[in-house]
């Protein structure tokens, strides 16, 4: 039943993500990146999946350059399939922007407290994070007016309400007030997904899961990367989405945690964790400076929960009848574009004995 | 050469040949300190500074190749541009410089010191939600890249005074030994002669013999010569005058064989008596 009529809205879009994903890079196409001499022949192993998009390119193009033109790639499908969902689908898909929002108004935020021309942070803004209102917030001088003007008025007022007064604006870290917004931003997604009756079924399953599983991921990063910052532990503890597999023990010891070993033990409740910090904990000695992943043994935690979330983010595809797809996609394509930078990087800086460390689940 | 060189505009005095005596001497002492500071400078250049800028640009290669590549996994793992971020949230220097100087053989050398303000920290909090990690650690290996960069700073500078200051002393050096020196020298052979062997004289036209004081000298020489002649001359006619008178004398007394008593008559005689009645030239009244 609950499948019976999701074709009617969201059937196009979905086949279209379901498309979208079989041009995704392969560990094949990987490997053949892998043995690419220079930055023009990584374009060319490219033209497959991204084609007209890189035809632009000037010869031997800097890897931010040919980022970019990735991400406008992902960009122009993404706007496509937003155009193409009605309804409950095109909530969702909205809210997958809402992420990218919260980054551009965090630049805004900076260049206007830094008094800069607000219309070059403008280039600077994510265009999936683009809404109508954005270039006003160039004319806003102040960042009281920032908030009276402008963001009262865009879907991220709600999460400003409820944590964030203007006069906080002025005084907090924009660090603070954009992880402050992030986990408002998951708490509200996630809400958003478990009660619309829409998505009852295999979209709360799925996006349950990843959703959670990002908010644990924010959790431990944020702890682990206030250590040795003037950030005190009761305004860390404000960082935490309210919910997660850690939530709510975990994420109480982790706001008590004071060193590495402290995180360790607060997820050492949720097995998938643990492995993690084991695997990176015991290789490296636990120590400060091995959190982040030294150079010698190739992962770290970050690179460990990207693979996480990316078998998560293709198990979704094994689901029909859910928006979740999108998600899955764009998550997937995200990391492709950083896995396709780290190469040309390695490529462009003839460091090639780490090449091999990206994350590729196809 | 020494024609090149030329001489002093000095008079052909003892006084000024006293001076460029000393001026030589003088010259000489300077040369050799010179060349001793040239050859420490050198020897300093050689050994200490071209070795460290040689380790310093590997080491910076190095780093700067490491560095680069730790922001390329800050990128990999923001998934993003912080580059903005970064550079709103940095308020104060972190990394610092200080200049002081160092005294090799004289000369001043700046050097650079940097040392890191650990109190500040500006954007510790970027990346919080991801990537904080490897956006300390990039920053650590970019402190450490401008850490090599500001230590062969301080060698290319010193390295570019030293250069320098070495081009001075050695013309410098240059300068005391082929002008100074030979010129001093033409001067003091113009002004006083050293006699040589004839030979070398020959050999040589420009050890010269028309060396202005040698040549008051021998005129005075052939002055006194003259005089001394002239005197040599006076003397033997007076002699003669004198032998003549004795042998006169001496004749006569032959001649007149005259009795010893007779002989202080003819002394009276012979002198003149100045108290007698005879008028005196040298008396006018």
């Amino acid at each position: 039943m609950e499948g019976l009529f999701f074709n009617v809205n969201a059937g196009y879009v979905e086949g279209i993500v379901r498309g979208y994903r079989n041009s995704l890079l392969t560990g094949q196409n990987y490997s053949n990146l892998t043995q690419c001499e220079t930055i023009d022949d990584v374009k060319l192993q490219l033209g497959p999946s991204y084609g007209d998009f890189l035809a632009a390119l000037p010869p031997n193009p800097s890897t931010s350059a040919l980022a970019g033109k990735m991400t406008d790639k992902l960009v122009a499908e993404f706007r496509y399939l937003i155009a193409q969902s009605t309804g409950s689908t095109a909530k969702f898909l909205e809210y997958l922007t809402y992420g990218y929002m919260i980054d551009n108004i965090a630049l805004l935020i900076t260049g206007t407290l830094h008094e800069r021309d607000t219309r070059e942070l403008l280039e600077r803004c994510h265009p999936l994070g683009w809404f109508e209102t954005l270039p006003v917030l160039c004319v806003a001088t102040n960042i009281e007016e920032l908030y009276n003007s402008v963001l009262i008025e865009t879907p991220l007022a709600a999460y400003f309400k409820s944590s964030l007064s203007h006069q906080d604006l002025d005084e907090l870290n924009i660090e603070i007030v954009r992880n402050t917004l992030f986990k408002n931003y998951l708490e509200d997604f996630y809400n958003f997904v478990n009660t619309h009756p829409d998505f009852a079924g295999p979209t709360q399953d799925v996006m349950s899961e990843i959703l959670q599983f990002e908010a644990d991921r924010r959790s431990i990063n944020i702890t682990l990367n206030s250590f040795g910052t003037d950030l005190l532990r009761p305004e860390r503890r404000k960082l935490y989405p309210e919910f997660g597999k850690l939530y709510p023990e975990g994420t109480l010891m982790l706001s008590r945690a004071e060193d590495v070993e402290g995180v360790a033990l607060a997820v050492s409740a949720n097995a998938d964790y643990k492995s993690f910090f084991d695997a990176v904990g015991l290789s490296q000695g636990g120590g400060m400076g091995g959190m982040g992943g030294g150079p010698a043994d190739g992962k770290s935690l970050e690179d460990l929960f990207y693979q996480k979330e990316m078998e998560m983010s293709k198990l979704v595809f094994t689901r029909q009848f859910t928006p979740a797809v999108v998600y899955g996609w764009m998550k997937l394509k995200e990391q492709e574009i950083r896995n396709v930078t780290w190469i040309s990087e390695c490529i462009a800086q003839n460091q090639k004995e780490r090449i091999g460390n990206f994350i590729s689940v196809f | 050469m020494s024609g090149a060189v030329g001489r002093e505009p000095v008079f052909p005095t003892r006084q000024s040949l006293g001076i460029m005596k000393s001026k030589l001497k003088g010259a000489e002492i300077g040369h050799s300190l010179l060349k001793r500071k040239s050859e420490a400078l050198t020897k300093y250049v050689r050994a200490e500074i071209t070795r460290r800028i040689d380790e310093a640009k590997q080491k910076m290669g190095r780093v700067m190749q490491i560095a680069a590549f730790s922001l390329a996994e800050v990128s990999y793992a923001v998934g993003g541009d912080i580059g903005y971020q970064i550079q709103e949230s940095a308020k104060q220097a972190r990394f610092r410089v200080r200049a002081k100087h160092e005294n090799v053989s004289g000369v001043f050398l700046p050097q650079f010191e940097s040392h890191t303000e650990t109190a500040i920290n500006d954007f510790g909090l970027t990346g919080l939600g991801k990537g904080g990690q490897q956006i300390q650690r990039c920053r650590e290996t970019y402190a450490r890249a401008v850490e090599t960069l500001v230590e062969l700073a301080s060698l290319q500078t010193a390295f570019l005074i030293l250069d320098e200051v070495i081009k001075v002393v050695n013309r410098r050096v240059n300068a005391i030994e082929h002008v100074i020196i030979p010129r001093t020298e033409n001067t003091i052979k113009c002004l006083y002669y050293h006699p040589p062997s004839p030979d070398v004289a020959h050999s040589n036209p420009n050890t010269d013999i028309n060396s202005e004081l040698d040549e008051l000298d021998r005129e005075e020489f052939y002055r006194l010569k003259k005089v001394s002649g002239k005197k040599q001359r006076d003397v033997a006619e007076a002699d003669a005058e004198i032998l003549a008178a004795r042998q006169k004398a001496a004749e006569k007394e032959a001649a007149n064989n005259t009795p010893a008593v007779a002989a202080p008559s003819t002394g009276d005689t012979d002198a003149p008596d100045v108290l007698g009645e005879q008028e005196d030239n040298d008396v006018i009244f």
